[in-house]
Order: C-alpha cells, then sequence, then structure tokens
C-alpha cells in the first residue's frame, strides 16, 4: 500500500485526499454495474418476478370451496377460464373500453394540442391548467362522475335531462347500456390531458423549415397537417397508444368506484372480474388464472401494436 | 400560415373554452365540498351559488368533528348512517408516510442504477434495461394474489412499509427511464474530466454529476410522488385497517346513503398538494410524461 504511487496529476484536483480512496471496498471502485444495479435488481425479483411465477404456480391447482384447500390439477383453472361466458364478455368490455378510450383520447389529445400550440400570452397558463385532471387521483376521479352522473342530482344528468338529451328513466350509470358510457368519461376526461401533453411535446420539437417551404409553395392549413405534421408525429403518436393502451387493458379504479362492475355484469372487465373472485369468492387460483390471462393479452396485443407500427424506444 | 386577426381571437375562445371545460368538474367537485348536504341533493342548488357556504364538511374529514356536533353546526342529520367515524386525519397521514417513502425509496435505487446504465458500458445493457422497462407493462393484478401471500408470510399485509415496497415496484421502471434520460443529457466529458483528475466512479457520481441533475430528481420525485398518492389497486388488496385517501374515500359510499359533502372535502385535499407539486416542475414533467421519446 504505501509502495503504491499516487499519479502526480491527483495531487492538485478537489478529491478530498487520497486517504479516504483507499479504505473502500474494491468494488465501490471498480466499473463494474454490479453493485449500482444489484439493490434494485433485488426488489424486483423479490417483489416482482418472484410473485409472477408464483401466480403462474397458483394456477395449477384447484380450489375447494369446502375445505379450503388447494389440490393440484393443472388444466382446472385453465378450463374453467375458457368455458366461462363472463371472462369472454369481460374481453369484449375491456377491449371495446380500450379502443373506444384511446380513440378519443388521442383524436381530442391532438385537436387540443393544436388548439393551445400558441406562444402568444396566456396559453402557457391554458396548458398548465390543462395538466391538472392527471394528479387526480384516479378513485377521485371516478367518485366525482360518480356524484355527477347521479340519476337524481347529479350535475351532468340533470344537464342532459333538462336539454331533452337523455331521458330521466334511464340513470346513465345504473342503465346497463350506458354505464360503460358513463365510466369512459371519467377516463376521457382525466387521461386526455396525457394525450395532449405528449401531442404538443411533438408538436413543439417539429422542426420549422419544411412548414415554410410549403407555406411558399401555396399549401393550405390542412394540407401542412396532414402532409407535414401527422406523418412527422406518427411516432410519437405510436408510442403515445401503446403507453396509454396497457394502462386502459388493466382499467380497474373507475370501474370498480363507479359501478363496481354493474349493472349486472355490464362493466365488467378482466381486473374487476378478478377482482371480484378474490374478494367475493375468495378463489385465489382462478383469481391468478384470470389476471396472467390478462398479463397474456396485454404482452399479444401490444407486441402485435408495436411490429405493426414499428415502434420504437 | 399565419393566422388572421379572426382566426386569433377565434381561437382564444375555443382555447379557454375547451380548458373551462376541462376544469368544470374539478371546481364543481371544490364547491360540492363547501355546500350543506340539503343543497348537494337539491336540483336547484346543484350548480349555481344559492346556498350557504360551510366549513363543516372539512371540520368533520379534517378536525374530526363528531356526528353529533355536526348536526348542531348544519341543522340537518340527512343521511345519519354507514360509516361511523368519517375523521380521516389519520388517513392523511399514512397517505403521506407511503407517498413520501415510496418516493425515497424508488429515489435511493433509480438514481443510482439509472446512472450505471447512462454512463457503464456492458454487454447486457440495453436487456437489462427492457427488463426494467417491461415491468411497467405488467397489470399489478397480475401479481397480487401471490404477493397478498408474501405479506402475510412476511407480516407486511396491512401496513406502510409493505404499500411503500409495492408502490416502489410500481414507480422504479419510469423513475429509471426518466433519470437515465437526464444522465445521458450530461455530456460523458465531464465524467472523463473528473476521472483524469484522479476521481472515483463514486466520486463523479456523488459530487459531479448528481448536482448537475438535481432539476430531473426533482421532476422524477413529483412523478413517484403522485404515482403513490393516487395509487388504488394494491392499497385496496394489501390494506385494512390502513388506508391511504383513494381506498378510504370509497368507504363514505354505503348502502345507507353517500356522504358526499365528506367526500368532496376529502376529495379536494386529496387533489392540493399534486396540483402544487406539479405547478412547480411543469416542464420537466413533460419531459418525464413523454419518456424522452423526442430525443433522437
Amino acid at each position: 500500500m504505501v509502495s503504491q504511487q499516487v499519479p502526480s496529476l491527483a495531487v492538485d484536483v478537489p478529491v478530498s485526499g487520497t486517504e479516504r480512496r483507499r479504505v473502500w471496498p474494491r468494488f465501490l471502485t471498480s466499473e463494474h454495474p454490479f453493485p449500482w444495479l444489484a439493490p434494485i435488481t433485488a426488489l424486483i425479483l423479490a417483489f416482482g418476478v418472484y410473485p409472477l411465477l408464483y401466480a403462474l404456480w397458483l394456477t395449477f391447482f384447484k380450489r375447494n370451496p369446502v375445505t379450503r384447500l388447494n389440490v393440484f390439477n393443472p388444466t382446472w383453472n385453465w378450463g374453467k377460464l375458457f368455458a366461462d361466458e363472463r371472462v369472454w364478455g369481460a374481453i369484449g368490455h375491456t377491449y371495446l373500453y380500450t379502443i373506444s378510450a384511446l380513440l378519443i383520447e388521442l383524436g381530442l389529445g391532438l385537436a387540443i394540442a393544436l388548439l393551445l400550440d400558441s406562444d402568444r400570452r396566456g396559453y402557457g397558463l391554458l396548458r398548465a391548467l390543462m395538466t391538472l385532471p392527471l394528479v387526480v387521483p384516479p378513485a377521485v376521479t371516478g367518485m366525482m362522475f360518480l356524484l355527477m352522473l347521479d340519476g337524481s342530482f347529479g350535475v351532468l344528468s340533470t344537464g342532459l335531462v333538462s336539454l331533452g338529451l337523455w331521458s330521466p328513466q334511464h340513470p346513465i350509470l345504473a342503465s346497463s347500456g350506458s354505464a360503460l358510457a358513463g365510466v369512459l368519461l371519467a377516463d376521457i376526461w382525466q387521461w386526455t390531458p396525457f394525450m395532449v401533453l405528449i401531442m404538443l411535446a411533438g408538436l413543439r420539437a417539429l422542426p420549422k423549415e419544411p412548414f415554410e417551404a410549403a407555406a411558399i409553395d401555396g399549401a393550405t392549413a390542412s394540407q401542412a397537417f396532414f402532409r407535414l405534421t401527422l406523418p412527422m408525429l406518427s411516432r410519437i403518436i405510436a408510442l403515445a397508444v401503446l403507453i396509454r393502451g396497457v394502462d386502459l387493458f388493466r382499467i380497474y379504479d373507475y370501474v370498480k368506484v363507479m359501478t363496481d362492475s354493474g349493472p349486472g355484469t355490464s362493466t365488467e372487465t378482466l381486473t374487476s372480474y378478478a377482482g371480484t373472485i378474490y374478494f367475493k369468492n375468495a378463489d385465489f387460483p382462478y383469481a391468478s388464472t384470470i389476471s396472467l390471462f390478462t398479463l397474456l393479452l396485454v404482452i399479444v396485443t401490444s407486441s402485435i401494436f408495436i411490429k405493426l407500427f414499428k415502434v420504437r424506444f | 400560415m399565419h393566422e388572421t386577426f379572426l382566426q386569433k381571437r377565434l381561437r382564444d375562445v375555443a382555447a379557454v373554452l375547451v380548458v373551462g371545460m376541462f376544469m368544470f368538474p374539478l371546481f364543481w367537485w371544490a364547491l360540492t365540498s363547501f355546500k350543506p348536504t340539503s343543497a348537494i341533493f337539491n336540483k336547484d342548488e346543484i350548480v349555481w351559488f344559492n346556498f350557504k357556504p360551510t366549513l363543516v364538511n372539512y371540520a368533520v374529514t379534517m378536525l374530526g368533528k363528531s356526528r353529533a356536533e355536526l348536526a348542531i353546526d348544519s341543522g340537518n342529520t340527512f343521511g345519519v348512517g354507514g360509516a361511523s367515524s368519517y375523521d380521516s386525519r389519520q388517513t392523511i397521514i399514512d397517505s403521506l408516510i407511503i407517498a413520501v417513502g415510496a418516493t425515497a425509496l424508488t429515489l435511493l435505487l433509480a438514481v443510482v442504477a439509472a446512472y450505471a446504465l447512462s454512463r457503464m458500458r456492458f454487454r447486457w445493457r440495453q436487456a437489462y434495461l427492457n427488463w426494467i422497462l417491461s415491468q411497467r407493462f405488467m397489470p399489478p393484478i397480475a401479481i397480487i394474489v401471490p404477493v397478498v401471500f408474501m405479506f402475510h408470510y412476511l407480516s407486511l399485509l396491512d401496513t406502510r412499509l409493505g404499500l411503500i415496497i409495492v408502490d416502489t415496484l410500481i414507480n422504479l421502471p419510469i423513475a429509471v427511464l426518466l433519470m437515465k434520460s437526464f444522465y445521458d443529457d450530461v455530456p460523458v466529458d465531464v465524467d472523463e474530466a473528473a476521472m483524469i483528475d484522479g476521481a472515483t466512479r463514486l466520486q463523479i457520481f456523488w459530487r459531479v454529476v448528481l448536482p448537475m441533475v438535481k432539476g430531473g430528481v426533482a421532476a422524477t420525485a413529483v412523478l413517484c410522488f403522485i404515482f403513490s398518492w393516487t395509487e388504488f389497486l394494491m392499497s385496496l388488496f394489501l390494506t385494512n385497517s390502513i388506508r391511504t385517501l383513494p381506498v378510504r374515500i370509497t368507504t363514505f359510499v354505503t348502502s345507507t346513503g353517500s356522504e358526499w359533502g365528506f367526500i368532496a372535502a376529502l376529495g379536494t385535499t386529496a387533489v392540493i398538494p399534486s396540483f402544487i407539486f406539479i405547478l412547480l416542475v411543469q416542464k420537466q414533467l413533460v419531459r418525464g410524461l413523454t419518456l424522452g421519446s423526442l430525443k433522437e
């Protein structure tokens, strides 16, 4: 140790003493990433990966509702899943909800982003206000819209009824035909701002030159939008759809708070069905099976999307 | 494509209208929190200001006033029943502990890991990053049943620490991605210069690079705080006596009637810290939400 020569360069630098460097364990001074990544890896393995494998293992057991014991029966839950009509209903609701929410939020988000993309005074404030719905807890948003859509004293319901747009005999959230749309409304209110934010960031990053050239060539605003803006935004649009789509697919908060899967099973999604099986039936293996099936659908659907639209991170 | 004067004014009007529409639910929600119960259930007083504002809802949810005091204060006992207590002070304290704890733990892990992912060159770097990000794609429901079992064995069920751990797990992928993009913005020359001067990796990280990404750490912290503060599913499954705000608020809806005044008061309170935070780090947050995807 004593014979180790300190390079002359190191003498006059603000590294506080070469003394301390010598007592550090070797791995702290090496270039190996292990010590930097070990803690995070350990946490994810313990509380993310292990439970996932455990969940998979659990799907191979049949729960006896009387003895409350799990018996090894590897095909039981999966057979039950594919024969379960409620699962198919839930898949339908989940896709219907996800796709309509994506289309509406994307369309609205792009339109509002174009509207707010201005450097004039006041627009910064408008953009800031527009982000506020994003930080409201989804459960609170659910409650908010539950109250607003209440059949007898909700501000939106009474407004629609007094405008003659809705019949008071069919409360929005209590009618099987419109309940999912009511839940969707809360989602749209909360997440359209997310699309606005992403689209605004995309619009602001666009190069100016092509637009100037197009203007000189006499292009109209709509031509510029469809030929220039949209193609240049396509990459970020695809990414936004992917991120939002994965989130939408596991919708839970709004459904749980606003309709609790009802009326009947008209707003039951895969996640809320798994929750019902867990809380009401305590059939943990089957709840795990539905959850893993949801994960499987997420993986398959998003992989197809990534391939189809060539999404890059 | 220069706008004419008329086009500009039309755009202004449209922009204000659209943003106003999005602000209306929040405005109305806050308004409801100041209404006496009678006004909430009266159609004529649903929107306008023809009601007598009251702080009763806040007094019950924040100060723990009893039902009897409430009845005297408002002269109205409509909807008595359901949950016996509406005092939510403990809920707010628990939610704060959990959100702050999860934010701290996430930062501790992500700030360190993202530095290595940004600066060190190792073979499985991209694969490792993808693996972390893939955790974000996993629906929490997929792991919830085993996590309940695990937490039962580890005595973490219905504890603040348990929720801190799962919230951290949920926050980690975004936090790592975000921090990595902030580190990537710092030129590698900075590290190399310090290295030539004889600094170790740890010294470069702690004394040189970390101070340069302070703003990024703040934005990441805000995002983590908001995610943990608003998290619902995990709290619902993993807790019983300890309630976070989003779960607690749903317990006010009972079969005998919903306490909308209390719900609105607690809901309005739930929104305030996030509003303040997001307005503070607005600019960096836009970066965060777009996941640095704008950089080529």
